[in-house]
């Protein structure tokens, strides 16, 4: 999961000034000497594990082919590109000598050990929220893995925007230090959701649009926003699958890469669902229970839904003879895998009429994944769809996709598609290649 | 470096991300069973497994798989027995042969998904797949034979 | 019709030499037992078994070893028609073999197996007499030696399922060549003379037998071309000229192409045969390599003739050369020259023109070969159809003698006449040949279409005078398409009684056995087509379009007179004259053509009634030559959308006597192909050039039938004692105008071109 991070223009160098002056000026924190493994209780270690997971940390601290959590992985802004760290214990290159003092100043308020301020690319706006119990059991879990000797690489970001103070004046303007505070009108279920998918999960990162200068526009929250090429569809009302994202969908969605009624997770949302998946079970609900309250489908069942039944009619057309060309290709490239007959969707056979890519405003994720395909590693492990990109003109993938629109929803036509199949095309496979 | 399994046997390779699995499969792990026919996942003819699902592995880059379990026609039965390989010799599909190891991959995945194929989910899943010989009538003949040879006796 | 190759011209030892039946302990390799050697498909990994202990090898044809395994060695080439499998049959059908111990070879080339070449539909028809006869050869020969291994008389012997018995006792065949026990010599005339087993007595022929190849296809071990390995080969991917003919390279520049990790080089083909002008390879470790390389390498060329060549420009010519009275070649089935008034004294004529689109191959498996040098001889491993023809093209390319060149044979995904031309052995020769080591070129599925020898456009113009009671009274068949006898085997076109050369299966099909008065048959190049690109044999070649003109015509003619189509063609097909038909292979002529129309409108319910805006359609035709007629008739019922133009083919009834059926079930498998491949043709596939190239390189926008297309089959063999003919390419050739002809029965409109697109049936609708 990678986001881009708008690091402002010329007032970011205003706001930075403005920043020194407030509270820029940070204290390091002394070093300590590596704690020993065992100094960590191994339940803890555990506790701390599934939190990593469920906020992706190996993900954006992972290069391609390296070490986990080694850090070196990239992500491109529009000023440069940034390097995550390496947040292995090792002493020198890692967080070896970190405190837990200096982890949760870190987690908490978005400052290096050093006294350097970090790029909010590192989400503690979102940590921010996260207990001193939950941030504790990170640091085990963290100081506990392999150390990896993996110097950082220099980020890109030219002067002076590389200048960490800067970034205390973003701080200023954008910035909430603070714990989670539960909503006593809701349920425990509802606040235990509300605490992952605000805090640990950090959702609202990549399904909330940002302003100018990269921070989420709380007025807008979950509606929806472009990231690393791809939709994160609004998590709202506003949510366009033909089916409503209900409490159990989502369960089976964040927990297994796929929905019967949704489809697959792709692009960034791959690692998200891998990573939830490691909570248990009632945190996951928790989590559906918070998201459903979100978007209007609390304690409704998506089963038995009339678009259900209809996508199932829908998705016989397009079989048996045919002259179209569009048809055609629909038939040989896609049916073998997307046709289902009987009375259910089979969610290894995701269905394109329920499918949020088919049903959106924008074609643009549906065109990313005919181009670009599913990989093993994202939505249903170990399965993958291929991408069509190499032998598909823009015209062909153009023509599926307003295909399948045409066949499988009562949605206007998209425009433009052979134009946009040919930007995304130009965009590339993704970040890391 | 990508690591996956091929009907069992680990594989690790060094190619490029983007190097089609139809190639290491062919060339480096020395398969040939799957073959090349249009490169661009139009005609089935490099179907293979992976995580149990037909794919069509020419436009399926190496770096895809990372971790995933793949068979091709090769490993589909221990002794070449696989019902559909049954079926295929009692019919005797295949003309040139060519296609074939791919429609017995889509096929038998598609068993698992249809286990009782009507001629609308056999024509429909089986589309994909391109016969130039023509055996399409015999194909869908044989799935249906080695689909009640595979249901469940009652 | 002149066939360059006749049934006595390939290798009938016999006629030249006598033929020694002798027993011995030599062991024989079949084929040739290097790397990989000839191919045995029955074997994982194909590659042909040495036989067990003395081998009793009678002809080159087939051995028995110790153990009672025959091996059969056949010269043709694999491509789906189980061709081993039939032959070999035929064989031991006479040698009274046991099925179950019977192999085949698909052998390398070598000159002791004469011509090698794989087409027409001929394969069966031609080695029928000279396998025949080599089994009962044999037989005679095992029976002689049996009786005296077991102390009888050959007259109290007889042999069956694989040994020779006398009374309660027996020998098996693998015993006697054990034994090294048998020596039998026949003279080329005795071998003629020697008695083939009655029909009735037949145990293998016409039986279902399970062919010898199916397993090795349905496990990943059937080995094609392009599984070819060596130790040490770099692959090979072309970069394409703009042009086929005559394209010359200026420049190359592979700075791009260097950043491809595996990329080696380029390489620009010096090509003394000329096959391959203006090929710059690509040159990688890996395939993947040489196809991005490949890619990114730019290369400017001077282009050859027809760069700037379209669909139109072909057709449009074809039809200039056509309305010229000067030019083109009259069959020797013509009455001569026309009179300069076609109807004069007619009560009515008829006149009409059609076309045919360009068509690809598209076999699956796209052309490759690999090539190496060892031990002064020049390996070339791919599958072919004709290989024959290509190695005189590689001496010539090589520079070195025909002698030292041997192909190997490998299964071929798919022929259909793409492989009749060799031309993708060339380019790897010459690369391999130029680097010092083995080169394994492959050709995308992109290269493979832009270069096929694709089927030429066609435009033809028929003419019919009647009388004043429909009788018809005289007609013309003008043709014109590209000839890929003169673009591609010059030295086998065909001569007429005046001298003057044409290429026969271009034309093929045109000279029916219709009764009609003066005929006139005139065959055509299209010149243009012919300097564009290299025309190709594809599945039926010319009765491919000279069908489709001449039914429609026949159809269209029936219409004219008000006359039942089906009891037209029955009026004309009367068996009288140039029609009676004749032997070996022709006997009951038109007579028999007449049948398979009867049974196929019998069997499809001509006269029911059907739902609004469907009918049905027939059509009928000989198959590929005169002298070797395979009778064909086929209803195809049709449904027209009136709203979408689309056409449903909604059934196909086909009726054919090809005489002796001798794999009923390979029979049906080739009839259903190539009934598909017509419907195919008719009404899915097709391309056109622009600017010199076809349009259409790959499945995105080339759309060949597939298993949703494939309707209702229902298909009848008219059983006969007759020798049997081919079955490959007939009923290519009958799907077309019959769907054309249902169309104008189901909505009145008249469809002159294929293939048949919704579009233009709309536009005809409206008018
Ligand atoms: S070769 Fe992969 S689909 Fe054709
Ligand atoms: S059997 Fe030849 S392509 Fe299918």
């Amino acid at each position: 999961m990678k986001r881009p991070w708008l690091i402002g223009g010329a007032a970011i160098v205003v706001i930075g000034l403005l920043g020194m002056v407030a509270f820029g000026w940070r204290m390091a924190i002394a070093p300590i000497a590596r704690p020993a493994v065992a100094s960590f209780a191994p339940a803890q270690i555990a506790r701390g594990e599934v939190l990593a997971s469920a906020g992706y940390c190996a993900t954006c601290h992972t290069a391609k082919g390296g070490a986990v959590l080694a850090g070196g992985y990239p992500m491109k802004t529009p000023f440069g590109t940034i390097y995550s760290t390496n947040i292995t214990p090792d002493s020198e290159t890692g967080i070896g000598t970190w405190s837990l003092a200096a982890f949760r100043r870190a987690m908490h308020e978005g400052v290096a050990r050093d006294g350097s301020h970090l790029f909010p690319a590192f989400p503690y706006d979102h940590f921010t929220r996260l207990t001193d119990g939950d941030v504790a059991d990170l640091y085990a879990f963290l100081m506990t893995r392999p150390a990896i000797k993996a110097p950082p690489k220099s980020n890109t970001i030219p002067f002076p925007l590389n200048l960490r103070l800067l970034q205390a004046g973003w701080k200023l303007l954008y910035f909430k230090p603070g714990r989670f505070t539960p909503d006593a009108s809701k349920d425990a279920a509802w606040n235990r959701g509300a605490y992952l998918v605000e805090g640990i999960s950090h959702c609202s990162a990549c399904h909330t649009p940002r302003g100018a200068l990269g921070a989420e526009n709380k007025d807008k929250a979950y509606a929806g926003a472009l990231v690393d090429h791809w939709i994160a569809p609004p998590l709202t009302g506003a949510n366009p699958s033909p089916v409503p994202w209900g409490a159990d969908e989502l369960v089976a969605y964040l927990g297994t890469g796929v929905s019967r009624y949704h489809g697959v997770a792709a692009g960034p949302m791959g690692p998200v669902s891998h990573g939830l998946s490691k909570l248990p079970p009632a945190d996951l609900k928790a989590v559906a229970a918070y998201l459903t309250s979100l978007n209007g489908a609390a304690g409704k069942s998506a089963a038995g839904a009339p678009a259900i039944g209809q996508a199932l009619a829908t998705d016989r057309s397009g079989t048996g003879l045919q002259y179209d060309a569009a048809a055609r290709l629909y038939t040989a490239a896609c049916a073998s895998c997307h046709y289902n007959s009987g009375k259910e969707p089979n969610p290894l056979r995701p269905d394109l009429a329920l499918n949020s890519a088919v049903n959106m405003d924008d074609p643009r994720n549906l065109i990313r994944v005919i181009l670009y395909g599913v990989d093993a590693a994202d939505g249903i492990p170990g399965v993958v769809m291929p991408g069509f990109a190499r032998g598909f003109s823009n015209a062909d993938v153009g023509r599926i996709a307003n295909y399948v629109r045409a066949t499988r929803t009562s949605r206007p036509a998209w425009t433009d598609l052979e134009q946009k199949v040919a930007t995304i095309r130009a965009e590339g496979r993704g970040q890391e290649q | 470096m990508t690591n996956f399994t091929v009907n069992g046997k680990a594989v690790t390779t060094r190619v490029d991300d983007d190097t089609p699995l139809l190639w290491v499969i062919r060339d480096v792990v020395g398969l040939t069973g799957t073959k090349f026919g249009c490169g661009i996942g139009m005609c089935g003819a490099c179907t293979v497994h992976v995580g149990g699902r037909a794919t069509r592995s020419c436009i399926t880059p190496i770096a895809a798989v990372e971790g995933a379990n793949i068979t091709t026609i090769e490993g589909l039965d221990p002794a070449s027995d696989h019902p559909l390989q049954q079926a295929w010799r009692a019919l005797q599909v295949p003309q040139c042969g060519y296609c074939q190891s791919g429609q017995i991959m889509q096929a038998a995945a598609m068993l698992a998904d249809f286990p009782a194929p009507t001629d609308e989910d056999i024509d429909t899943v089986m589309t994909g797949n391109l016969c130039r010989c023509m055996t399409y009538s015999r194909i869908r003949a044989a799935i249906k034979q080695a689909a009640a040879a595979m249901a469940p006796k009652s | 019709m002149n066939r360059p190759f006749s049934p006595d011209q390939p290798t009938t030892p016999w006629s030249r030499r006598a033929f020694l039946v002798a027993g011995g302990a030599g062991v024989i390799a079949f084929g040739f037992s290097h790397v990989i050697a000839a191919i045995d498909p029955a074997v994982p990994g194909n590659v042909p078994g040495a036989g067990t202990g003395p081998l009793f090898a009678p002809t080159q044809w087939f051995a028995i070893d110790s153990k009672g395994i025959v091996t059969v060695n056949i010269i043709r080439a694999e491509m789906g028609q189980h061709v081993g499998t039939g032959l070999a049959r035929i064989l031991a059908d006479e040698l009274e073999a046991d099925w179950a111990k019977v192999r085949i070879v698909h052998v390398d080339t070598d000159p002791k197996w004469g011509l090698m070449v794989t087409g027409g539909s001929w394969s069966v028809w031609q080695t029928f007499p000279l396998f025949s006869q080599a089994g009962a050869a044999g037989r005679i020969a095992l029976i002689e030696a049996g009786a005296r291994l077991m102390g009888t008389t050959p007259d109290r012997c007889i042999a069956k399922g694989g040994a020779v018995h006398a009374g309660g006792r027996s020998i098996s065949f693998g015993d006697i060549a054990k034994s090294g026990a048998v020596a039998r010599q026949f003279t080329a005339e005795e071998l003629a003379k020697l008695p083939i087993k009655s029909v009735a007595r037949r145990q293998l022929i016409g039986r279902p037998t399970p062919a010898l190849d199916i397993d090795a296809k349905t496990n990943g071990t059937a080995i094609y071309g392009i599984d070819a390995k060596v130790a040490g080969m770099v692959y090979a991917r072309p970069k394409l000229p703009p042009t086929r003919n005559g394209a010359k390279v200026v420049s190359v520049d592979d700075s791009a192409a260097k950043n491809v990790a595996g990329y080696q080089r380029y390489l620009i083909l010096e090509d003394p045969s000329d096959t391959v002008p203006g090929w710059v390879m690509a040159i990688a470790d890996n395939y993947p390599a040489a196809i991005k390389a490949a890619d990114l390498i730019e290369v400017s060329w001077v282009a050859g003739p027809g760069a700037d060549v379209s669909e139109k420009m072909l057709l449009d010519h074809a039809a200039g050369l056509i309305a010229r009275t000067d030019g083109g070649v009259d069959l020797d089935v013509s009455d001569g020259p026309s009179p300069a008034n076609f109807g004069a004294g007619a009560a009515s004529t008829l006149d009409a023109s059609y076309t045919t689109g360009t068509v690809l191959h598209f076999q699956l498996e796209p052309v490759n070969a690999l090539a190496f040098q060892k031990g002064g001889v020049f390996e070339v491993h791919t599958g072919n159809q004709w290989q024959s023809l290509i190695l005189p093209t590689l001496a010539k390319a090589l520079g070195i003698p025909e002698a030292k060149i041997v192909m190997r044979t490998y299964l071929l995904g798919g022929g259909f006449g793409r492989r009749l031309n060799g031309d993708y052995a060339v380019p790897a020769a010459l690369a391999a040949q130029a680097l010092g080591k083995p080169v394994k070129m492959i050709l995308t599925r992109e290269d493979d279409a832009r270069f096929d020898s694709a089927r030429s456009v066609s435009a033809q113009r028929l003419r019919m005078a009647f009388d004043r009671s429909g009788k018809v009274t005289a007609m013309e068949h003008h043709a014109c398409a590209g000839w890929p006898t003169q673009a591609l085997a010059p030295a086998v076109l065909a001569k007429n009684k005046a001298g003057d050369k044409y290429d026969p299966f271009a034309i093929s099909g045109a000279d029916h056995w219709y009764d009609v008065g003066r005929q006139r048959v005139r065959a055509i190049v299209n010149d243009m087509a012919n300097t564009t690109f290299r025309p190709g044999w594809l599945r039926s070649v010319g009765p491919g379009w000279t069908n489709w003109a001449l039914e429609s015509f026949i159809d269209e003619a029936a219409h004219h007179i008000k006359a039942d189509p089906v009891a037209f063609r029955l009026k004309l097909l009367t068996g009288a004259g140039r029609n009676a038909g004749s032997s070996p292979s022709a006997v009951g002529g038109a007579l028999r053509q007449a049948e398979v129309v009867r049974r196929a409108a019998q069997m499809a319910g001509w006269d029911d009634k059907l739902p609004g805006d469907t009918a049905l359609g027939l059509a009928t035709s000989f198959g590929q030559e005169r002298d070797m007629p395979t009778w064909t008739a086929c209803v195809a019922r049709v449904h027209v959308d009136r709203k979408t133009g689309v056409v449903r083919v909604e059934k196909l009834t086909l009726a054919v006597d090809a005489g002796t059926i001798v794999d009923p079930d390979g029979a049906l498998a080739q009839v259903q192909g190539s009934a598909l491949w017509g419907l195919s043709m008719a009404l899915h596939e097709g391309t056109e050039f622009v600017n010199g190239q076809v349009r259409d390189t790959n499945l995105n926008s080339y759309m060949p039938l597939r298993m949703a297309d494939v309707p209702e089959m229902d298909i009848a063999f008219v059983e006969s004692p007759q020798p049997p003919v081919g079955l490959g390419e007939p009923a290519t050739t009958v799907v077309g105008p019959a769907i054309g002809n249902a169309i104008f029965r189901a909505v009145g409109v008249r469809l002159r071109h294929i293939p048949i697109t919704p579009a233009q049936l709309l536009t005809e609708l409206k008018a």
